[in-house]
Parts: structure tokens; C-alpha cells; sequence
């Protein structure tokens, strides 16, 4: 285990070089997902026409946690890590990976890491543009910026976020194809997960039934808990059913590859 | 006129063979009906969480914003069905070189590299699109005359242009950026601007996605002209724009070409 854990730096090197490689696609990236945040902008303004608050939001306000979601989706989000994984299952392409001594999760993980990094980088400058473009237009919310609770959110979110990825892309052990199932569960973290709107937009039955499910906890917590709208008994339990997600996560993903490599065959020479 | 029914032809044969393709994974057909949908109802889920709070959104009541989103939802999907498929392949053909084998067909590259691969999926959702249109309208109590519904689907044609002018400008990025994934993420991403009512919108921000990029008169043309009869001089404007994006997104893509070097041996 220890030389595992040795060997993880240079997986998060060699990855780290690999996503760098391709700055210009990262860069586009990170100048694209500026966009919904302009549409959102223009919308809402439209919406606020003649009216203070929208649900207990302010114009600012809302526009703060959209540019906020910038943030929490640089950080936690994977790039295309489950297509990679199911790549890598559906071709073979696992048999070099099994002879080493490293676990796969752990592979993957520093993986995730590099590409989060790599991601940061090119994302700094435009998001940080967004803020400041932002900032000339409306008041943002920015004096109840709450980064002691923010954070360890954000590193839940990370952790959910790279927990359910693996369980969806581990299911092309038994499925030739899975894009399917993984834009489906794209559109349900968008809307179940506080992408399109903040969450407590919704009629409170729903707001509350939203807040069981995994995906309010990728995007609408952190966020919530950046802005810091959170009073710190919410914040208790959204952190405690966060990381109880992402362990509950871990732990299919551990019974999805045991149970997934009796079944694979190593294709290729 | 005989090269347009060579190429009709070779769309056709094209088409016969995505049919056959999706008929044999009939599973994979249904369940991305299913995520195509979930998209839909969440652009729905979000127009309804709106307007439990307010009652219009410059201008526009909750089945006219309906109208709206139904029909981007429309164009999209047939853009989805019949171009786009072929579209997101070009950088992985660029990357691998495999355009080699499009160049050598006798047929022109813009049109092999639009047409190779089709999807059938999407018709469906854009059935269902124009169900939810015409359930707006109900509600509404419009019943739209002929001549609208006629001025409706050729606006219909024109929203297809926009959505393949702007595809093929950022897939032609390819030829200069190595790996551009992304350019996908781009699309979905700007073609969010289509759902905005253009009354909502103002300054630069209008008259670039009205006049450069002209996003705004997508959806907003073909759905003014079943709730309010509209003028004449957006309908001209966006069927000139249309044109003009997908002649220079076509100029852009030629351009691109000519960088070109195959990657094998």
C-alpha cells in the first residue's frame, strides 16, 4: 500500500502533463461555461423587471451564486473522466493497469486531481473575468463570502462528484455503451443539482425532497455554502449528508469493480 | 440539377442506412429518446419554477415562453437528427486523419462530413416538441392560420441553418486546435441564447446575436409568428441572416480545410 500511495505523484504528474498538453481545449472550455452565466444574467434581469426579490433572492444576490457555480464547477466536476474509464473497460485497455501495484480508485483519483488542476489553471483568468465584468454591473453579494464552510463544501462536492462518476462508468463492465445513462444523470444533476436555478427557488416540498437526493449536493450546497446563505445547523447537514453520499458512492463503486472484473475480458494484444 | 439529385440520393442512401443501424439497437434508440426528453422537461421544469414567481418575462406569460422553448426545442432536435451527428465527428477525424477516406469520395467534403452519420432518436423528441407547441397554443386559444403555419416551418429551415452555421464554425476549429472536444460544450452552451425571449435582451448583447450570430431570432421568429403574427421585416432579416451565417461558416470550414494534413502514414 505504501508504494501505492508513493506511486500516486507521478500518476498526478503524468496526468497533470497529459491535460496540459491539451491547454487550448481546457482554455475553450473554461471561456464556454462563462456563457450560461451571461444568458442566466440576461434572463434574470428580464425577471426582475419591476420586482426587489425573486423566492428570497435579490437580483445580486442570484447573479452571485451563478458566478459562484463557476467556481464550485472548476473545482469539482470531472471532464470527461467517465468516458475515459468506460474507454478503458470496453477496449481493454485495463490490462497494463491491473499488473500494477496501485488500485484502480486510487489511479483514477489522482487522475481527477490532475485534470481538476490542470482545469484551474486555464480557468483562473476567465472566471476571475466574469467576476470582476460581474462586479462593474451589479453589487455582488460578495461580504457573506463564506470560505470556512465554502471549502470543506467544495471539497465534498469533489468527492461526490468523482464517487458517482466512477459507479456510472464502472457499469461498462455490462453495458457496451453508457453514454445514455451518463446524460442522463447530467441533465438530472443540472436540475436536480442547482445548475439551472438555485434550489430553494423551488415549492418547498420539492425543495425538500431535492435535498435527500445526491445531486443537491454537488452543486446547490457548495454554492449555498460559499454565498454563505447557509445557517451553520443547515450547513451541519448538508457537509454530513454530502460525505455520506460520496462514502455511500465509494463504497458501490468498491462492489461494482469487484463484481465488474469477474466479468472482464481482456480484449487486445 | 442532376448533381443535386446525385447528392439527394446519397443522403438518401445514408438515411436508409441509419435507420437500419438504430432498428438494430432498438434499446440504445429508446434510451436516448429518454435523455433527449429529460434536457426537455428540465428547460420546462425551469420555465415553470419561473413563473411561480412572476407572470411574465419581457412580455411574455408562461405558454407564449413555452412556445419559445418548444420550438428551439423543435429545430434542435432535427438539427440533432440529421446534421449534427456527422458535425461532432470531424475532430476526431482530423485527429486520426480518417478525413483522408471523406476526401477521396466524389462527393464535396462539406456535404460527406455533414451527411455521414444520422440519428432517428431525435425525431421523436421533436414530435414531441411540436405536440407541446400546439398544446401551448391551446392553451393560449390560438389556432394559427395556414399561412403561418407555412411561415412557421420555413423559419423552422432557417433555425436549422443557424444551428449548422454556428456547429460547423466551431468543429472547423479542429484544423488549428489539436484536440477540440470542447467545441461541443461551445455549442450547447451558446445556443442557450436561443431560449431568451430577444425582448429580454439589450445593447451589444443584442445586436451581436441578432445580426452577427443570429441566435436570438432562432426561436423567437417562428414562435412570434404563432402567438403574434409578426412583421415581415424579422421574418426577411432572419432568413437573410441565416443564409449569410451558413455561406461564411461554410468559407470558415474550406478555409480550415486547407490546413489539412493527414495524420497517418
Amino acid at each position: 500500500m505504501t508504494a501505492a500511495l508513493r506511486s500516486l505523484p507521478t500518476v498526478f504528474s503524468i496526468g497533470l502533463q497529459r491535460q496540459l498538453a491539451y491547454r487550448w481545449n481546457y482554455l475553450l472550455r473554461a471561456l464556454f461555461s462563462a456563457v450560461p452565466l451571461l444568458v442566466s444574467w440576461v434572463f434574470w434581469e428580464a425577471v426582475f423587471q419591476g420586482k426587489e426579490t425573486v423566492g428570497r433572492y435579490t437580483l445580486a444576490g442570484l447573479l452571485t451564486y451563478y458566478a459562484v457555480l463557476l467556481i464550485v464547477e472548476a473545482v469539482s466536476s470531472p471532464a470527461d473522466d467517465d468516458f475515459q474509464i468506460s474507454r478503458e473497460i470496453r477496449e481493454g485497455m485495463l490490462n497494463p493497469i491491473l499488473l500494477r501495484p496501485l488500485p484502480y480508485g486510487l489511479y483514477r483519483g489522482a487522475l481527477f486531481l490532475s485534470g481538476r488542476c490542470a482545469y484551474l489553471v486555464a480557468a483562473f483568468v476567465p472566471v476571475l473575468l466574469c467576476f470582476f465584468i460581474l462586479s462593474r454591473v451589479v453589487h455582488l453579494e460578495l461580504a457573506s463570502f463564506d470560505i470556512l464552510r465554502g471549502v470543506p463544501a467544495l471539497f465534498g462536492s469533489a468527492l461526490l462528484q468523482f464517487s458517482l462518476t466512477l459507479c456510472l462508468s464502472l457499469t461498462s463492465f455490462w453495458f457496451l455503451d453508457i453514454s445514455s445513462l451518463i446524460f442522463l444523470v447530467y441533465s438530472l444533476e443540472f436540475l436536480a443539482g442547482g445548475h439551472v436555478f438555485p434550489l430553494d427557488l423551488l415549492p418547498a416540498p420539492l425543495f425538500t425532497a431535492a435535498r435527500f437526493l445526491p445531486f443537491a449536493y454537488e452543486y446547490w450546497f457548495p454554492a449555498a455554502a460559499l454565498c454563505g446563505t447557509l445557517s451553520h445547523r443547515e450547513w451541519q447537514i448538508g457537509i454530513g449528508m454530502q460525505f455520506a453520499w460520496a462514502i455511500f458512492f465509494l463504497f458501490l463503486a468498491h462492489l461494482l469493480w469487484k463484481a465488474g472484473l469477474r466479468k472482464y475480458t481482456a480484449a487486445g494484444g | 440539377m442532376p448533381y443535386f439529385i446525385h447528392l439527394l440520393k446519397l443522403w438518401l442512401i445514408q438515411l436508409r442506412y441509419a435507420i437500419t443501424r438504430e432498428l438494430a439497437f432498438r434499446a440504445n434508440f429508446f434510451a436516448w429518446v429518454i435523455v433527449e426528453l429529460a434536457w426537455f422537461v428540465l428547460q420546462l421544469a425551469f420555465v415553470g419554477v419561473v413563473y411561480q414567481h412572476v407572470d411574465s418575462v419581457a412580455g411574455w406569460n408562461r405558454y407564449e415562453m413555452i412556445v419559445l422553448v418548444a420550438t428551439n426545442q423543435l429545430i434542435q432536435q432535427i438539427f440533432t437528427a440529421f446534421l449534427m451527428p456527422g458535425l461532432i465527428k470531424l475532430p476526431d477525424l482530423v485527429r486520426t486523419g480518417g478525413l483522408d477516406f471523406l476526401l477521396l469520395k466524389p462527393a464535396p467534403p462539406q456535404f460527406l462530413v455533414s451527411t455521414s452519420s444520422l440519428e432517428i432518436g431525435p425525431l421523436a423528441n421533436a414530435g414531441i416538441a411540436l405536440i407541446v407547441v400546439l398544446s401551448a397554443l391551446h392553451s393560449l386559444a390560438i389556432t394559427p392560420t395556414l399561412s403561418a403555419t407555412f411561415t412557421y416551418l420555413l423559419l423552422v429551415l432557417a433555425g436549422l441553418f443557424v444551428h449548422y452555421a454556428l456547429l460547423l464554425a466551431l468543429v472547423s476549429f479542429t484544423f488549428w486546435i489539436v484536440q477540440a472536444e470542447s467545441v461541443l460544450l461551445g455549442y450547447y452552451s451558446i445556443f442557450q441564447v436561443a431560449r431568451l425571449p430577444r425582448e429580454a435582451t439589450r445593447g451589444w448583447f443584442r445586436v451581436i446575436f441578432t445580426f452577427a450570430i443570429p441566435l436570438l431570432l432562432v426561436a423567437n421568429v417562428p414562435a412570434s409568428v404563432l402567438i403574434r403574427n409578426a412583421k415581415i421585416t424579422p421574418i426577411l432579416l432572419f432568413l437573410g441572416t441565416s443564409l449569410s451565417a451558413a455561406l461564411l461558416a461554410s468559407l470558415f470550414f474550406y478555409l480550415g480545410l486547407r490546413r489539412y494534413q493527414s495524420a497517418s502514414s
